[in-house]
């Protein structure tokens, strides 16, 4: 089935190509290790052969939509990438009528690296419970059902350690971080021109790459992403040093969830609690 | 006749050099394999392929304190930072040996830097060859070899009940002073790379090439983190800022990368490399030609971190295939 | 690993010259003219026009400037600072008596003997006036060694004009004349209210034994670089010094080379032959 979804994807793209529709697909294709994916981006309807699908696409093409403004683009999203779209457009990021979407009900994605290849679910799909694409003009498999609501057992994990055992961690996890930004970049709700880690002026965070300031870089970006955050743990997996940033972010996500009953990306017009103010919002918490 | 040392002796050597100094070895910690003192020889992993992070980290440290500036009688004492402690790198690759070496260009180019100096001095390197090449490695490539020792100052290579041992320089046969070596008529097996990526001539092609759209193209993936950077051996830019503590300031220098967007951008805003492209072109004319223009070799030994490491799989292996056959139409087209 | 201690073998590249502030000048609205001196060594620090030097505000970091002075007039060491970043604006706080660091000098400088019986036109806009400056100083303190000399100084307006101060004693020197222009005059501007490349093509140079020294915002050194190739100006007679964003200044941090060059090292300064060489052009 899902050697079927490369031949429908290549069949979208050889069409809005030639149709003029669109200047160019950002998908999926294979990379030099002969097996995981890479993303493609494909210009001509002649280089559609390079488009795949398979359960190493687990990259999240949507920020390269932010590189391709005013230009008339398709892009491949899975279930996760789809809310990211939700969450650039309710932000104004992106224009609606420029973007071509390709969704794809997900297969899950594979544990993998470069040259090394697992058929172990990646983390992401333990928690996932949007498979099926939220936004799309173009749908590639068919719709299946969610399990159960995810109950955050990895967040209560967590919890279940002393404030000592996690500062402990965290700590062990901020002496690993080289601020290679890897997870901002790799992000689709980061997108700020300047970033608050490289502003100067005030200066928030010094640039020295140690504990103290790797600890504050990591925590304010998941301050940033709280109610914003669509999961797709893109950040984890690029992260060289392999910090569980999901931690992080799934500790905000069930945190707003607790507090506003949101979930980020889930609709064009939605507006993420934290970075709105509404007339008629909860003026206390626990009301 | 080889040298050899026993695996037990060769642990109870080193555990005797912590004693004494800092002995940095590869160490697991969580599912990485990463090089951190040690304090026990059976922290040290010995069977690895190579560590997440380069040893260059030792030499050139992701943070360091250039100097301290402190106020003082009306005055600013300026204090540079001495590197006073003796480190002993055990278990580098010579891949990654090959990379120290091939930095002391930059760094030692007059004026000397310093702290680099220092390191170096401070530092005695026992590198253990490769038994074989990992799937990214291309180190034969590239200039070195799975048991190229010239760069280090001891070399071990593994036997069947041991380590073949040579010494390689005056610091390394300090080290093995009082060390008590078998002597075996066993030859250290040699091992190769046989992988065969096309750097010869690179320099000629990538100057032919230099302004083709393929580096725009390639920069359409590339999403300008800074882990190729990071992971590499031989990627030694930099940034500089003040920090200032109590009423101490330090200027501090941390890794930085040429692909983080605003490296050259200029206070006012203006930026020579604002676009995808040619900052993704500066990193590979950086290691392909620029380096080699001015130390003699390329800027890059074949250890195939970034190859592992990069998010979208922008692979130096297939850039350098890539660039040799645009470079030869580039030239065809030019007559 | 790192211990308080003296100077060792190899001395730390880094480490800036101290220096006190002594003078600080209003150049232009954003504009001062810092005037330093080194505490100690200052016969070490010996530099030539084009060259370039790093100020340090402790607490924020260390920028390079122009060196605005001449060495041999021993007036002390200026720099024109113009407050546009978080150094220049903490260096714009310091006061005469203030403490601060200088690191040079560095770079490459204008080979000005080579000039020598030439026809010295200077175009300068703005802040990039002050790498001018010392050019014009030498040039006019040697004033027999040249020919005709052309000062063309562009601002935005005219309170952006740098170095008004100096303007007398530049037209009082023979077979000198100086040309001044804004984007946009003021209620007390009688001057000329023109683009510095429509200057150029009013003025009409001789490319005839000239030498062309430009320095300003790359959008005019662009403009006027093709006005002087219309007139007949050839590349390796018009000179210039780039800008890049410096950290070292020693040719390490590798982040201000075009290409294979490091503005640090092998310039700043640059005839526009050797720049049209450069493997990549900005």
């Amino acid at each position: 089935m899902v050697a079927d979804f490369t031949q429908q994807i290549r069949d979208k793209a050889k069409e809005l190509l030639e149709k003029g529709t669109v200047e160019c697909v950002i998908g999926y294709e294979t990379g030099s290790d002969g097996f995981s994916a890479r993303p493609a981006f494909i210009y001509e309807s002649a280089e559609v052969e390079r488009l795949i699908f398979d359960n190493t696409c687990s990259h999240n093409l949507v920020k390269y939509l932010l590189n391709k403004k005013g230009k008339p683009t398709a892009v491949i999203v899975k279930g996760c990438d789809s809310r990211a779209l939700n969450l650039l457009l309710s932000e104004k990021q992106i224009d609606r009528d420029n973007i071509f979407i390709i969704g794809v009900v997900c297969p899950g994605v594979v544990e993998w690296g470069w040259n090394n290849h697992s058929d172990q679910l990646q983390i992401r799909c333990n928690w996932c419970r949007q498979h099926n694409p939220v936004i799309y003009d173009f749908l590639v498999g068919e719709p299946v059902t969610e399990g159960p609501p995810d109950d955050f057992a990895d967040i209560a994990a967590m919890e279940t350690k002393s404030t000592e055992e996690r500062e402990a961690f965290w700590r062990e996890q901020a002496e690993h971080c080289v601020r290679c930004y890897a997870c901002r970049q790799a992000c689709p709700g980061c997108y700020c021109i300047d970033c608050f880690v490289e502003q100067l002026d005030p200066e928030w965070v010094g640039i020295r790459i140690a504990p103290e300031e790797n600890l504050m870089w990591n925590t304010i970006r998941a301050f940033h992403l709280a109610g914003r955050c669509i999961s797709c743990n893109e950040c984890e997996r690029v992260c060289p040093v392999n910090i569980p940033l999901s931690l992080l972010n799934r500790r905000m996500e069930r945190e707003v969830l607790g507090l506003f009953d949101y979930r980020a990306g889930m609709s064009e017009d939605a507006v993420a609690p934290l970075i709105t103010f509404m007339k008629d919002e909860k003026l206390g918490i626990g009301e | 006749m080889t040298k050899i040392i026993g695996k037990n002796e060769l642990e109870s050597w080193l555990s005797g050099i912590m004693k004494e100094r800092t002995v940095f070895a590869p160490t697991r910690v969580d599912d990485l394999i990463l090089f951190r003192p040690v304090r026990s020889a059976n922290e040290i992993v010995f069977d690895y392929e190579n560590t997440n992070l380069s040893p260059k980290e030792l030499f050139f440290p992701r943070t360091e304190t250039l100097f301290t500036a402190v106020p003082k009688d009306g005055d600013i004492e300026l204090t540079p930072t001495i590197v006073d402690q003796e480190v002993i790198l055990f278990g580098i690759r010579p891949c990654d040996a090959r990379g120290i070496a091939i930095l002391d260009g930059p760094f030692l180019d007059e004026p000397a830097d310093s702290l680099w100096a220092q390191h170096r001095e401070k530092t005695t390197m026992i590198g253990l060859s490769c038994t074989k090449p990992a799937p990214q490695c291309f180190c034969t490539s590239m200039g070195s070899a799975p048991n190229d020792a010239s760069n280090v100052d001891i070399m071990l290579t593994q036997v069947e009940d041991g380590y073949a041992v040579e010494t390689i320089t005056e610091k390394g046969e300090k080290l093995l002073q009082g060390v008590e070596l078998r002597e075996s008529d066993v030859q250290p097996p040699v091992p190769t790379c046989d992988v065969n990526i096309p750097a010869e001539g690179i320099v000629e092609a990538i100057t032919k090439m230099f302004d083709d759209p393929y580096w725009s193209r390639l920069a359409d993936r590339c999403i300008h983190c800074n882990v190729c950077a990071y992971v590499c051996p031989t990627c030694y830019c930099f940034d500089i800022r003040d920090r200032t503590d109590k009423g101490k300031t330090e200027r501090i220098r941390t890794w930085e990368s040429c692909q983080s967007k605003g490296f050259t951008r200029i206070a006012g805003g203006y930026d020579p490399r604002a676009d995808k492209g040619t900052r993704l072109r500066q990193r590979f004319c950086h290691k392909l030609l620029y380096f080699p223009q001015q130390f003699g070799a390329l800027g890059c030994v074949g250890c195939g971190r970034c190859v592992i490491a990069c998010p979208v799989n922008i692979d130096i292996r297939e850039i350098i295939s890539d660039v040799q056959k645009i470079g030869a139409e580039v030239g065809q087209g030019s007559n | 690993m790192v211990k308080e201690a003296t100077e060792k073998a190899v001395p730390n590249p880094f480490v800036p010259y101290p220096a006190t502030l002594k003078s600080v000048v209003d150049l232009t609205p954003d504009v001062k003219l810092f005037t330093l001196e080194l505490d100690r060594a200052q016969d070490e620090f010996d530099y030539k026009p084009g060259q370039f030097a790093f100020v340090s505000a402790y607490g924020v970091g260390e920028s390079p400037f122009g060196v605005t002075s001449v060495a041999y007039r021993r007036e002390g060491l200026q720099f024109a600072v113009r407050r546009v970043g978080t150094v220049t604006n903490a260096l714009h706080q310091l006061e005469p008596g203030a403490k601060t660091g200088v690191r040079g000098p560095f770079g490459n400088f204008f080979p000005l003997d080579d000039y020598k019986n030439k026809n010295i036109i200077i175009i300068g806009g703005g802040i990039g006036f002050a790498p001018l400056r010392p050019v014009i100083t030498t040039i006019l303190d040697n004033r027999d060694d040249y020919a005709n000399v052309l000062i063309l100084n562009g601002a935005r307006s005219p309170s952006d004009l740098c170095f008004a101060s100096e303007f007398d004693d530049w037209v009082k020197s023979p077979r000198t004349k100086l040309e001044l222009t804004v984007d946009a005059g003021d209620e007390n501007w009688n001057g000329r209210v023109a683009l510095i490349p429509d200057v150029i093509t009013e003025l009409q140079p001789s490319p005839k034994d000239a030498i062309t020294i430009i320095c300003g915002p790359p959008i005019m050194i662009k403009f006027t670089l093709s006005r002087l190739k219309q007139l007949g100006f050839a590349d390796e007679q018009i000179v210039t010094t780039l800008e890049g964003k410096m950290k070292c200044g020693l040719g390490k941090c590798f982040r201000c080379n075009v290409g294979e060059k490091y503005v640090c090292r092998d310039g700043p300064v640059f005839t526009f032959e050797q720049i049209s060489n450069f493997i990549e052009q900005f």
